[in-house]
């Protein structure tokens, strides 16, 4: 892996990302399908539009089983689930399995041990959960700080995918002498930062619902015509594929050619903790009327990720066979480069001969995953800044004006980070995408999971650990991703890498493998040698577990308050 | 929220030191008072939360199987995963692992919320009534 993830590093050096077979120049009904599908999304928000934001959270409480599983799939599904994954499956091989194995298997963890306990809680950030539970500013402030630092290490990898992907709608712009990728990565920027201005003030939820039926519909579409004209599948490509093995070369299928069973293993682990951990998945289980729709529409969820899953793999053959015939063989040297993997599912449909609206039309769902994440994303962000940090820690009399001013103001700047990181990526889309999941886990799901699971998990214990898992995750980054960006590159070997092997055993890819148990272990030794928790925070986790039905509009606090 | 140091250290959950105080009205009728018993996820405190974590830990170690059980099979016998299935043609290790974990996955979820549910008739659990232990 990490042979594979310097190979993409070089390819950024010299060509600022140039899938390789791909059509680029401007194309006026693709252009046109992305522009109306976001038309489409703001139109929706209008309709559903809700008076103010107490009104959106109460309404959104009526939503049920379904709806909320399509919600909980539109919110999850971004470029790295769209692109990013058959990506890594057709460069990687079997190593790009684990990102299936760990993006969706991770939800059943999240289903038996926090989905409901999280409902009853009631908080739907996560610094207003470590706040709350921990009774600590320093605290809220630490998990803001994660929140924001995940919102923008996600969407880097969102950001390379618009960028990468826009190239086959748009063309090459050349704005201001960069590069045609780079230009693209600052329009599509350009466009999400204002989008999010337009739609951050209407409904939600009826939009995720839509944004997954046109996300599954254009995926599952260009699987099956892919499939279809090329003679590969008829009716079940998800099984189909398996007749292509015997032709995609060994590399598809060997197992541990690209990473070893450690790095499998560390990758699908941190991303299921951090799928877990991860607050703008937590969101969902706020707006269900009960802890048993919290339940069930994790299920629905699951269900409706797999359907995109399960078919990934399928485009990963299809495109993979289809780049041997067309463009050359596909692994050894050059082989196919990073970004061509990156726009895979994009690339199948062109290479099929398909009429430029449909593969537009897949273009444009890849965009719309990612735009739509990215808006949730850079909103969870500018929320930790705005409300958490400002209003709590540095300016406590803040005017609404002021909060939202302050707001706006981290969007930006989350916007213009976002974009500069992004003009020379580290790695491909989905093990950008992973680095956030490592953080997540390795920071914020210790604190959900023994906050909820034992009641004796304190301020000292959490401040302990949540600072224990930023450590950790740091490091690895420091080593592999920093030197891309020009810091310690002259410490660097010529893979990028400062520490070979430490990137073995600490890969930032997958460094929750090693955080987490640290950090379960920091969390718990200090909290028993510190104080209990007062009885107050003590019921709260007590009523997060009892059976006892609580009304719709309660969160343990108010139980416990009024129980007083 | 401020920073607050005083905790009480007094609060021994099983001993039930408040005398069952905070037992309110609200609760009136139940043989268990939820919000007297210690959470801890290896002492489980009530018989709910022991039945409850059966399952979990059930459905927990039955992930882990199926999640990780593939992959860690094909590191250690190679050869028999990596054989071509018949009809398919998938190699065995691949099917396990790109179909088997995700989908053994949502079956265990199906499960469990089914049981959940179970668990909830069990204890005479609807958003109606105030709940309580029927054994």
């Amino acid at each position: 892996m990490s042979a594979f993830l310097a190979h993409a590093g070089s390819a950024v050096a010299q060509s600022g990302l140039l899938p390789e077979g791909l059509n680029v120049s401007f194309k006026a009904l693709p252009a046109v399908l992305v522009t109306a599908m976001l038309l489409l999304f703001l139109v929706i928000g209008f309709v559903f539009k809700v008076a103010d934001t107490e009104g959106m959270w109460v309404a959104g409480r009526s939503i049920g089983n379904v709806e909320n599983g399509m919600a909980i799939g539109a919110n999850w599904m971004s470029a790295a689930s769209y692109l990013g994954m058959a990506a890594l499956i057709a460069t990687s091989g079997f190593y790009g399995l684990a990102f299936i194995v760990g993006w969706s298997t991770g939800y059943f963890v999240l289903l038996i041990f926090m989905a409901a306990q999280m409902r009853r809680f009631g908080k739907y950030t996560a610094p207003d959960f470590v706040g709350d539970r921990f009774n600590s500013d320093t605290a809220r402030a630490i998990a803001a700080l994660t929140t924001f630092l995940i919102a923008f290490v996600y969407a880097i990898g969102q950001a390379r995918g618009m960028g990468l992907v826009g190239l086959y709608i748009f063309g090459d712009l050349g704005i201001l002498g960069l590069t045609g990728y780079q230009s693209m990565v600052v329009l599509m920027m350009a466009i999400t930062v204002g989008y999010l201005t337009l739609s951050g003030m209407l409904g939600a939820t009826k939009n995720m619902a839509v944004q997954y039926v046109i996300l599954i519909v254009a995926f599952l579409a260009g699987l099956y015509v892919v499939g279809f004209v090329n003679g590969y599948s008829t009716i079940v490509p998800q099984l189909e594929y398996g007749a292509l093995f015997a032709q995609l070369g060994n590399e598809f299928s060997e197992p541990f050619v690209n990473g070893g069973y450690y790095l499998w293993i560390a990758t699908a682990f941190s991303l299921v903790v951090g799928t877990c951990g991860l607050p703008h998945v937590l969101v969902r289980f706020y707006t269900v009327e009960s802890e048993r729709t919290a339940r069930w529409s994790t299920v629905w969820g699951l269900g409706f990720i797999l359907l995109l899953y399960l078919g990934s793999p399928a485009f990963a053959a299809f495109g993979t066979d289809l780049y041997a015939n067309n463009i050359g063989p596909v692994y050894g040297d050059p082989g196919m480069t990073a970004a061509a993997g990156d726009v895979i599912v994009v690339l199948a449909a062109q290479l099929s001969n398909l009429p430029t609206w449909f593969v537009g039309f897949v273009a444009a769902g890849g965009i719309a995953a990612a735009i739509a994440t990215t808006a949730g994303l850079f909103i969870t962000g500018s929320s930790a800044i705005s409300h958490d940090i400002y209003k709590n820690l540095i300016n406590e009399d803040a005017t609404q004006r002021q909060q939202v001013f302050v707001g706006r103001m981290s969007i930006i700047a989350l916007g213009v980070i976002t974009t500069l990181a992004a003009l020379d990526p580290a790695a491909p889309i989905a093990a950008l995408v992973s680095y956030a999941f490592s953080l997540a886990g390795a920071v914020l799901f210790p604190m959900f999971f023994l906050g909820l699971w034992w009641e004796n998990t304190n301020r000292q214990g959490a401040l302990a650990g949540m600072t224990t898992g930023l450590v950790i995750w740091t490091i690895p980054m420091i080593n592999e991703v920093m030197p891309n960006y020009g810091l310690l590159s002259g410490a660097a070997g010529s893979d990028g890498i400062v520490s070979a092997a430490l990137a073995q055993w600490l890969p930032a890819i997958g460094s929750a493998l090693v955080a987490v148990p640290v950090v379960f272990a920091v969390t718990i030794v200090v909290s028993m040698v510190t104080a209990e928790p007062d009885l107050e925070t003590k019921k709260l986790v007590r009523q997060c577990h009892s059976p006892e039905p609580m009304s719709q509009q309660q969160s343990a606090e108010d139980v416990v308050s009024s129980d007083d | 929220m401020t920073d607050n140091n005083t905790q009480d250290s007094t609060d021994e959950p099983t001993a039930e030191p408040d005398g069952g105080a905070v037992a309110g009205a609200a609760q009136a009728g139940d043989s268990t008072d939820y919000l007297t018993s210690e959470v801890n996820l290896l002492k489980p405190s009530t018989p709910f939360m022991r039945d409850h974590l059966r399952i979990i830990w059930t459905g927990f170690a039955l992930w882990a199987l199926v999640v990780f059980g593939p992959v860690t099979l094909t590191a250690v016998i190679p050869d028999v995963m990596t054989s071509t299935m018949p009809v398919i043609g998938f190699p065995l290790h691949y099917f396990l692992v790109s179909i088997g974990a995700p989908g053994g996955a949502l079956i265990l979820a199906f499960w469990y919320a089914r049981k959940r549910d179970a668990l909830d008739d069990k204890y005479g659990i609807k958003h109606a009534t105030d709940g309580g232990v029927s054994e």
